[in-house]
């Protein structure tokens, strides 16, 4: 078992590691200023830096998922998709190249179907209810497992093992990390989100996504982020494992939350939503695939 | 002349933006509770190429106003509707269900009702046709009996409004569409030869069910069902107005025991036809709760 100072240490030392793409940082900087300040020549020109992540980006931004934009720069991917939107998928990017193809504990397309799936239903979600921010979101949604990255680069070969019980038991992956590691994706993501200064409500969702009503700031985001990766998880989108659990959302203490704060919540089609998560599937599969796949062998 | 599939898939793909399909998908959700999803719509598009064909017009908004104004409008609809749920009855259809009632529902389910000193099951088939799906939790119940539900009794109601499909049902006299799931195990178990194409259900695995004939329209018939753990009516209530819709819930609801579930065709929806039942997911599949007195929230597992 391991502490919680240790992944502490480790973090500090991870900037010096190899595969930390040198444009995290800024990136992770102009993540938290409004679109209307960020130059736009100044993300293309970061992006040009590292041309794995500009290719993976562009694949992303060209997939079906998000409507064939057939860009073949990332100035025009910008101007198709938004600077928020790009900026997520090149962040998402770069993380990516952060685990060694075969360090991985969780399968690499798993991650990020799971983290993908919860960025579009968080923002889907975040549109139908009324969050002002439905991008932000989004973000929060793709970061909100940030841990299982920070868990999987400190003890790959351990966390595989527990990730396995979590499988084998059927039960969630952060009771599996609370038994056997000491703490959870949620305390080491929130470490390594302090670390790099990530804005206060999306540490939030990355400490509190399993008990939200714990989180000290940002209370709707953390919620909705909340019910997205329950929805997900109950989806197919999941951690790729079976988990026994029934949930009741709407009964759920994030939703009245979020009720509280967006009344149209209570009004919204259920099931609808979680029908066309179903029909969202293979599509997030497909864009899955092609980007990671192939982008995780090419960085290995 | 009938088109050939791959002339028709095309045909369907050229005008799938059309957007009197969105109409279409719309007006059968508000009618019927069936939902289509958007990247699914070229199989809504396929259903109604058929029925195009079938009632002679060419575009999707023709068919449209066939749906919407015409004089026989409503049994146009019914017939999309037809189309749209065919080949849905086979044994095993529905995979989630079944694993969500051994790992989470039937656990829940025994540990209520062994507190309270019970130890039998009741289901309810409503609407179970041709009897796929009573055989499939018949067998599915019988192979649980051995573990999860050791020293537990159950029984299974089967009902139906059509005396055909009621006949077909008692007889379990099935081929290999509808035991296209069925694994080879419980094949040889459950069923034995028939003809040289088809098997019949044993009788063990009859003598778990009850076939009746109910109309779910009929309140003093509804009434009188009590007890209900579980419910399963898979697109019936498609064809239901919403007033009928609503008193058929109304009914269902009281027929169940709190901490009871219904469960409804895998595309089919309650929204705005009840608020009583608590919409519960489960992997893969959505169940409709009753929960018992005093129930605060909270995820189960």
């Amino acid at each position: 078992m391991r502490t919680l100072e240790e992944v502490r240490s480790r973090i500090k030392a991870l900037e010096a590691m190899p595969t930390v793409p040198a444009i995290v940082q800024p990136l992770i900087s102009t993540l938290k200023t409004a679109p209307e300040e960020v130059n736009v020549e100044k993300v293309v020109e970061l992006v040009s830096y590292d041309s794995t992540i500009a290719a993976q980006c562009l694949r992303m931004a060209n997939s079906p998922l998000f409507g064939r934009q057939n860009t073949e720069t990332v100035r025009s991917a910008i101007l198709a998709l938004g600077l928020k939107r790009i900026e997520a998928i090149l962040l998402g990017c770069c993380l990516n190249t952060m685990v060694p193809s075969g360090q991985w504990a969780l399968e690499a397309v798993t991650f990020w179907r799971h983290s993908l799936g919860c960025a579009l239903v968080s923002c889907k979600l975040a549109k139908l209810i009324g969050y002002p921010d439905p991008e932000k979101a989004y973000l929060a949604g793709l970061l909100h497992d940030l841990g299982i990255l920070v868990n999987t680069l400190v003890c790959s070969e351990e966390y595989r093992r527990y990730i396995q019980i979590a499988r084998d038991k059927h039960v969630a992956l952060e009771q599996s990390e609370a038994e056997h590691l000491g703490f959870t994706h949620c305390q080491s993501g929130k470490l390594l989100a302090e670390h790099w200064k990530f804005s206060a409500d999306l540490v939030a969702v990355i400490e509190f996504h399993h008990t939200p009503a714990a989180a000290p700031v940002a209370l709707p985001l953390v919620s909705l982020v909340h019910l997205s990766d329950l929805l997900c998880r109950l989806r197919d989108l999941g951690h790729g494992y079976y988990e026994a659990m029934g949930v009741d959302l709407a009964g759920d203490t994030a939703w009245a939350v979020l009720v509280e704060h967006y009344p149209a919540l209570a009004r919204m089609d259920l099931a609808r939503l979680t029908m066309d998560i179903d029909g969202a599937m293979e599509e997030i599969t497909a864009t899955v695939d092609a980007v990671f796949k192939t982008g995780s062998s090419a960085t290995a | 002349m009938q088109m050939s599939a791959a002339k028709a898939v095309a045909t369907v793909g050229d005008n799938l933006k059309d957007p009197a399909y969105l109409k279409i998908r719309d007006m059968i959700y508000q009618v019927s509770g069936i939902y289509q999803p958007e990247e699914k719509l070229y199989l809504l598009a396929s259903r109604c190429t058929r029925r195009m064909s079938a009632v002679k017009v060419n575009t999707p908004a023709e068919y449209l106003e066939h749906l919407t104004v015409r004089g026989n409008r409503e049994n146009e609809l019914r017939l999309l509707l037809n189309e749209i749920t065919i080949g849905e009855t086979y044994m095993f259809r529905s995979p989630p269900q079944l694993e969500a009632l051994r790992n989470v529902i039937l656990p829940q389910i025994r540990a209520a009702k062994s507190a309270l000193g019970f130890k039998r099951l009741h289901l309810w088939s409503a609407g179970c046709s041709t009897g796929e799906e009573p055989y499939t939790l018949a067998m599915f119940l019988l192979e649980e009996g051995q573990k999860l539900l050791a020293g537990w009794t159950f029984d299974i109601l089967a009902t139906d409004l059509n005396d055909n499909s009621l006949t077909a049902a008692r007889a379990g006299i099935y081929g290999d569409y509808a035991l296209r799931s069925t694994s080879e195990l419980l094949r040889r178990k459950y069923f034995k030869p028939c003809d040289e194409k088809r098997l019949q259900a044993t009788e063990q695995l009859k003598s778990v069910i009850r076939f009746e004939r109910v109309n779910l329209n009929d309140d003093s018939k509804m009434t009188f069902l009590k007890g209900l753990d579980l419910i399963f009516c898979c697109n019936v209530l498609i064809y239901f107005d919403l007033a009928s819709k609503r008193k058929v819930m109304q009914h269902f609801y009281s027929n169940l025991l709190p901490g009871g579930y219904l469960f409804l065709g895998h595309a089919e929806s309650l929204y705005q036809v009840d608020d009583r039942f608590h919409l519960v997911h489960f992997p893969g599949t959505i169940g409709y709760w009753k929960p018992p007195v005093g129930y605060a929230g909270g995820i189960k597992r």
